[in-house]
């Protein structure tokens, strides 16, 4: 790291982690490498998520921005805190189950097994559902630009859902941080799923309780079937394995390093005051191009003003930071940071065992 | 012929004086009769608790005809949950009876919806509450009692569970390991009628229904088209169920009331009096 590094970044860095918790659990997701595969989003469903009520929910889901996302228009849905002071909430509103998809039936033993033509289809009309709105992304041709967006719950810091349960239901574990609704004191009163700005706490209208993410905390813990300590499986299971996965107050490791070091990790919609623990390189696309095809350098096709929207106004100096380090490798120089984006060290990716 | 007219005249006077007096003594006969009655009518917040010889459980059983109703307001319940005051349920009706066995109560209330099902996450169902103290003989706060002085809840809702309570507090609601406590429901002509049975006995966390004492006794309604869920409910005040012997001690509402009874008398007495020595008639 160079003296200049030290200087953009501040004298001093520091961890917001929340009282009473000993370690953070935390991830990092590389926006830039996400091919909008839905791996992620069928890992975590047949994990934790099929049947039983739970047929509409993804705790993991990938949507496709600029776009409404899972469910439609959640970012408009308020929830979160007013202020950083975290002393009052927003209301929020809980969507009905059609924003977030039905789980329809589809024609699958017709075409396997009674020889139909029909192409296969939903038995029902589906209005919307998760990534309804893939690929479309905005912009005019020839410089259209979208990015994916995948998308858990944030194991806030301050998280809202938290607050909002009047039976303190849900509760951040302290050893690590982890945002879980307790099944036993849960009555299904869902202030935690109007509560929540991500729209993150499902309510499962068989069990008549909250569920949520619990970031594989059975994997992390080594009480799978080979007792072995896993990251989530979101993130092992990733084809292009954008996600880091660790503590934030692990300040060895690549998390802190780019979330507090480089701050170029930076968490979605700053603005919900929540203190999100996943964390997301923000994307970069090529510039936009002439009529002719040609670049135009000055122009980024990703509009910074909509990056802002999800990210705050750190993003600039976020991908500022990204690409001066970028021109250093270029130009035949060394970045940890370019290291560390490009996965040139494996065993650093999940580092689940150093406070054990 | 004017003392024929005025000997008419002061016959009729007699006649009019003596009806005016026999009025008065009907009235303060009728008033000795009824005025007990008045008071001894039940307090506003009492609960009579009927003795039926038949299993009341069911919410349409031919028993609670006969068994009188006390109509309590209900009002928001200041929970601090978002919309809390926005409540549709303005009054509920609450019956209460006991057998040998077991006591049975009785909460309706108008909804035109019967809010049954929770199909996704944006429906709730209708729910109703009976709140009693656990300790019978102390008053705990109305909002799902206190730490040192808890309640039971009965709770029903529209699904069809039912589930006996105990809670401390706001946000305390624990079930008991067994249910003791039973409840069916009817909605009819746009009400709903919960019948909650549960046997008289008590034991350390349970409200004892078998005892010569008032017992405290609220409800809350929630009305699921309306989102109405946790705090956001309407709840009526303490009410108290009439297991107790009764009045007891010096009668002072009868003595007042005789003592009113007599000075009414005595007045009309008085009047009638002067006004027959101011027409000049002699006693």
């Amino acid at each position: 790291m160079s003296t200049d590094d030290l200087q953009d970044q501040g004298e001093d860095t520091h961890i917001d982690i929340a009282d009473g918790v000993d370690h953070q659990v935390a991830m990092v997701m590389d926006l830039n490498k996400c091919i909008g595969c839905q791996t992620c989003t069928i890992a975590c469903k047949t994990l934790w998520t099929e049947g039983g009520g739970r047929d509409y929910m993804y705790w993991n889901n990938v949507e496709t921005k600029p776009g409404k996302g899972y469910p439609k228009g959640w970012e408009e849905s308020a929830g979160g805190w007013e202020s950083e002071e975290h002393t009052d909430r927003k209301p929020g509103e809980i969507h009905p189950k059609e924003e977030y998809g039905g789980d329809w039936e589809f024609n699958h033993s017709e075409i396997m097994y009674d020889g139909s033509d029909e192409p296969l289809r939903p038995q029902a009309d589906p209005e919307w559902g998760p990534n309804w709105d893939e690929d479309e992304g905005a912009g005019e041709y020839p410089n259209s630009y979208y990015f994916y967006l995948p998308r858990i719950c944030n194991h806030c810091t301050h998280p809202s859902c938290v607050e909002a349960c009047p039976r303190k239901a849900l509760y951040k574990r302290e050893e690590d941080g982890i945002v879980l609704v307790d099944q036993e004191r849960c009555r299904g009163y869902r202030y935690c799923v109007e509560g929540c700005p991500y729209d993150k706490v499902y309510y499962n209208a068989m069990t008549k309780k909250s569920e949520k993410c619990i970031f594989c905390y059975p994997r992390i813990e080594g009480e799978g079937p080979d007792d072995e300590v896993h990251a989530t499986a979101c993130a092992e299971e990733c084809p292009p394995q954008l996600r880091l996965v660790g503590y934030l107050d692990d300040e060895d490791g690549p998390i802190y390093k780019l979330v507090e070091e480089y701050e170029v990790a930076l968490p979605l919609h700053p603005e919900f005051e929540t203190t999100p623990n996943v964390y997301y390189i923000p994307p970069y696309a090529p510039p936009q191009h002439s009529e002719d095809g040609e670049s135009i350098q000055s122009i980024e096709r990703i509009p910074r003003e909509y990056l802002e929207e999800l990210f705050g106004d750190r993003v600039h100096d976020a991908l500022d930071t990204i690409e001066r380090h970028r021109d250093r490798v270029r130009r035949g120089g060394e970045s940890e940071l370019m290291e560390i984006l490009q996965d040139k060290n494996p065993a650093q990716q999940y580092r689940l065992e150093v406070f054990d | 012929m004017s003392d024929r007219h005025n000997a008419n005249s002061r016959a009729d006077d007699w006649t009019r004086s003596e009806l005016a007096v026999a009025a008065v003594v009907v009235l303060a006969v009728g008033a000795a009769a009824t005025l007990p009655s008045i008071s001894s009518a039940r307090p506003a917040n009492e609960v009579p608790v009927e003795s039926v010889g038949a299993n009341a459980s069911h919410p349409t059983a031919a028993a609670w005809s006969d068994i009188p109703a006390v109509t309590m307001a209900l009002s928001s319940a200041p929970s601090g949950l978002p919309e809390a005051s926005n409540v549709s349920v303005r009054s509920a009706r609450l019956q209460a009876a006991t057998n040998d066995t077991h006591a049975f109560f009785r909460v309706s209330w108008s909804d035109a919806t019967a809010d049954r099902n929770v199909t996704g996450p944006t429906a709730f169902f209708d729910a109703v509450a009976v709140q009693v103290p656990t300790n019978e003989s102390a008053r705990p706060p109305i909002a799902m009692g206190g730490t040192n002085n808890p309640v039971n809840v009965w709770y029903w809702s529209g699904d069809g569970a039912s589930e006996e309570l105990l809670a401390g507090g706001a946000g305390t609601t624990t079930p008991f390991d067994s249910r003791t406590v039973d409840a069916r429901a009817a909605h009819e002509n746009g009400s709903w009628h919960v019948a909650f049975t549960r046997e008289l006995g008590g034991d350390a966390n349970r409200t004892d229904l078998a005892v010569e004492q008032d017992v405290d006794v609220a409800v809350a309604v929630w009305n699921g088209s309306y989102e109405e869920r946790a705090g956001r409910k309407a709840v009526s005040d303490w009410h108290y169920l009439a297991l107790g012997p009764g009045p007891t001690g010096p009668p002072y509402q009868t003595i007042l009331w005789a003592v009113a009874g007599l000075a009414v008398l005595f007045v009309a007495v008085v009047t009638i009096e002067g006004v027959r020595r101011t027409r000049g008639e002699s006693a």
